[in-house]
């Protein structure tokens, strides 16, 4: 055997070697090819499971006009997605958001930043586990024809105890990193899309032959974004219509992770948006054509489906075989939990290491190396949540949606502004750089602004999203408003107790310095 | 020895107990002791997105754990730490301890509980189905022993399973390199079906145990002592239990002992051999690839 090429002296380890296993095959770096980028890109943003959500509510601010506000929620989402990558780029850093955010604005508003990410993948995570449940009865119910059963879902004590289940598995696979095979995750993506196209498609049938709920004749002002009546249901559509896009980033910013971080992140980023717009639109047209936006059983209009519409619609478009909705959803949930963990529990471990929380935030685990307490952190609150809104709310999911939709805005928005003001000496250095480093998140930063504050100040009113309130202040008022004080309150008794990462000691304000000899 | 010692080392206590373990084999041996972490290769994630950063954090992380257990290697054993990167632990160990030229690849078995024997059951069983040399297995509490205490005695279970030769000459290297006390548990009378009559197994084991004691004897040198038992009972289990064991030594059994024809236990039953020796095993692979380049 060959001998190792250290001396037999002891050799003072002060860190591992570089030469092997770290640039060749180590980490992530050039480990994920065209079509797994695409994969990984639809799994996280999981249209099955994302549309079923929010199409209702959607339908309920915009009515026919759902199409038009797929299409231009997209815009903000595209423009700030620009800023991420160039932040990404600059410093791939597990914190994104709080650590970019912190970098441009200082420690205050990158710790809002990370507590808007946290939020909102936690908000995201009960709503997630409540579909599952919804689809798990459901799809019980189809597979042993006792339509009874699906009803057991509505049960609050029934619901939350199998949420609560749902989320311990769920964190189990998280905590110790269990991954599929690449076959069997390429197999669930394939079968997610292929059975929104079937599902479309039956539903367009069906009102070809007359067969449809509320048969409506598709027209092309449904993608005229100007036909919505009023400025607020646009702002109330695009936060969601944000929601649905929500997690498409991650393609265009798997960067150095790529096989060829040239080509790769920019295909994969457009050949998924092509994919999801496609799906979402097909969807959103075929069940506006069978369902109509009327208030009746199965109208789109009807708040006792709105905040979940596969749930029922598929029986009556697809009959017997509405049970593989069920799957698709329950397995587009299943994986998107996965990934949308991962999320959070990055974050919370960025912001332990820089002490902007405390330090067991930043605790690996020795034997599964995930941010193991991170993990359980954010489970035991996303289903602490859940509980304690499925007795609350009218309509947990809906204003969980509403209220994701708001959340998200708030930090996106931050990010796209710590894009714009981390780069400000390099704004003109390039016409590239005009675009993506000035332009392109300023205009998106801005367009989040306006809906946060808009979503904000509208979910006042008691009648806003679900209709439920508390105290004559909508719920999803309330929710938000509490979101962001509990954080401000977190921030303060962190920066008492610990400030060293408030003084800027853990993580200091940067501002790349233009290439240019001298500026324009 | 022809090789370094492969430490597979984890941040746990079971990680602790391989380190000491092959810390006390080196330092008997004069062999480089190897620590060597694994991470999870990127291309295992299908489900959630890579992430460079927390790739980077995860690094400097494994960086800090073999620090760590850097400081528990005694002065004088010449030691090097890796960090390598593979689909799964047993993988990542086995492709690093191709590479560096491996004698011996050393893993802790403590656990909590019924995590603990799962986690043996894995990567032991994965190890001792595939590395092409000799695995050790710490067990728990290992990491209290002196490291310098070495090896006092070895006690290899020859029987006449295939791969007993290549056992035999394991045996007869460490012995030789380590300097230590050669017991040979011989372990016909275990081979023999139960339906020979005793008289018969009786004296087919006092001609194996002569047997083997003379080849032992012809190839160690002067001053290593060397011995042999006869087993008693109907398993190997069971003879490694009527054993009176030094805390200084080591047990060495071939891996077809462990291998049963339903190879998922074979986890197990290294377990519970493993819960009845008070003592680290060494499990040699049946047809033990001693030339250089070794490839899986």
């Amino acid at each position: 055997m060959s001998a190792p090429d250290n001396t037999a002296t002891p050799v003072a380890s002060d860190g591992p070697e570089n030469e092997r296993g770290i640039t060749g095959k180590g980490l992530s770096s050039g480990t994920v090819g065209l079509i797994g980028a695409v994969v990984i890109g639809i799994s996280c943003i999981a249209p099955a499971y994302t549309l079923t959500a929010a199409l209702g509510p959607t339908v309920s601010a915009v009515g026919f006009q759902v199409p038009a506000i797929i299409l231009i929620g997209f815009i903000p989402m595209l423009l700030v997605a620009f800023g991420y990558r160039e932040l990404n780029n600059r410093m791939p850093d597990s914190g994104t958001s709080f650590t970019w955010a912190t970098r441009a604005f200082g420690p205050w508003v990158g710790w809002m930043a990370g507590w808007g990410l946290i939020a909102a993948t936690i908000l995201v995570l009960s709503n997630l586990a409540g579909i599952a449940v919804d689809f798990l009865f459901l799809l019980i119910a189809q597979l042993a024809n006792a339509p009874g059963i699906a009803d057991l879902a509505a049960n609050p004590f029934i619901n939350v105890v199998v949420c609560l289940l749902f989320m311990l598995g769920a964190t189990l696979i998280s905590y110790r990193d269990m991954q599929t095979t690449q076959r069997l995750q390429y197999f669930l993506v394939s079968f997610q899309v292929l059975v929104l196209l079937f599902f479309a498609g039956t539903a367009i049938f069906a009102v070809a032959n007359g067969n449809g709920f509320d048969s409506s004749a598709l027209s092309w002002e449904w993608f005229n974004p100007f036909a919505v009546t009023s400025f607020s249901a646009v702002a109330a559509g695009l936060s969601l219509s944000i929601f649905i896009f929500w997690g498409w980033d991650v393609t265009l910013t798997m960067n150095e992770e790529t096989k060829d971080p040239e080509r790769t992140p920019g295909r994969a980023a457009t050949l998924t948006v092509v994919t999801i717009v496609a799906l979402y639109l097909l969807l959103a047209v075929s069940l506006l054509m069978f369902s109509g936006t009327g208030t009746g059983e199965f109208g789109l209009g009807n708040p006792d489906i709105q905040d979940n519409v596969f749930f029922a619609l598929a029986g009556p478009i697809l009959g017997p075989l509405a049970f593989i909705v069920s799957l698709a959803v329950l397995t587009s949930s299943a994986s998107s939990l996965q990934s949308t963990f991962v999320s959070p529990a990055r974050t919370l471990l960025a912001m332990g290491h820089y002490r902007a929380l405390p330090q067991k935030f930043a605790a690996v685990s020795p034997r599964f190396l995930t941010p193991g307490y991170a993990v359980i952190v954010s489970s035991v609150v996303a289903s602490g949540f859940y509980a304690v809104m499925r007795f609350i709310s009218e309509n947990v999911l809906w204003d969980t949606i509403t209220a994701l939709g708001m959340m998200i805005s708030f930090y996106y928005g931050i990010t796209a502004f710590a894009c714009v003001w981390y780069f400000r000496h390099q704004w003109f250095d390039s016409v590239r750089n005009v675009f993506f480093t000035f332009l392109f998140p300023l205009i998106g930063g801005l367009i989040l602004a306006a809906l946060f504050f808009i979503t904000l100040i509208d979910s006042m009113d008691p009648e806003y999203g679900s209709g439920s309130s508390v105290g004559g202040l909508g719920l999803v008022f309330i929710l938000g408003l509490t979101v962001i004080i509990v954080g401000i309150v977190i921030m303060i008794w962190q920066a008492i107790k610990h400030p060293a990462f408030f003084r800027g000691e853990t993580l200091s304000m940067d501002a790349p310095p233009s290439h240019r000899g001298r500026r324009r | 020895m022809s090789g370094c010692i492969v430490v597979g080392y984890t941040a746990t206590d079971a990680g602790m107990d391989a380190v000491a373990l092959g810390s006390r084999l080196a330092a008997a041996s004069g062999a480089q002791l190897e620590l060597v972490l694994i991470l999870p290769s990127g291309s295992r994630s299908v489900i959630t997105p890579p992430d460079a950063g927390y790739d980077r954090y995860l690094n400097d992380q494994a960086a800090k754990w073999l620090a760590d257990a850097v400081a528990a290697v005694p002065d004088g054993v010449a030691h090097a730490t890796h960090i390598r990167y593979g689909d799964s632990f047993a993988d990542g160990l086995m492709t690093a301890a191709n590479d560096l030229g491996a004698s011996h690849i050393v893993i802790g078995t403590a656990g909590d509980g019924r995590r603990g024997r799962h986690r043996l059951g894995t990567v032991a069983n994965t190890l001792l189905h595939s590395a092409e040399v000799p695995v050790v297995l710490a067990p728990e509490g290992s990491r209290g022993t002196n490291p310098l205490i070495g090896i006092t005695r070895i006690t290899a279970a020859v029987g006449t399973r295939p791969g007993a030769g290549t056992l035999m000459g394991e045996a007869l290297s460490l012995a030789t390199v380590t300097g230590a006390k050669l017991r040979l548990l011989s372990l016909v009378t275990v081979d023999l079906p139960p339906s020979v009559d005793t008289g018969v197994i009786e004296i087919a084991g006092a001609a194996h145990a002569s047997n083997v004691l003379s080849t032992a004897r012809k190839s160690l040198p002067a001053d290593i002592s060397s011995e042999v038992v006869v087993a008693r009972g109907t398993s190997i289990e069971d003879a490694v239990q009527h054993l009176s064991w030094e805390p200084g030594e080591i047990a060495m059994v071939g891996s077809s002992r462990l291998a049963t024809p339903r190879r998922l236990f074979i986890g197990s039953t290294a377990a519970k051999m493993l819960h009845e020796l008070p003592v680290p095993m060494i499990v040699v692979p049946r047809t033990q690839n001693t030339s250089e380049g070794t490839q899986r």
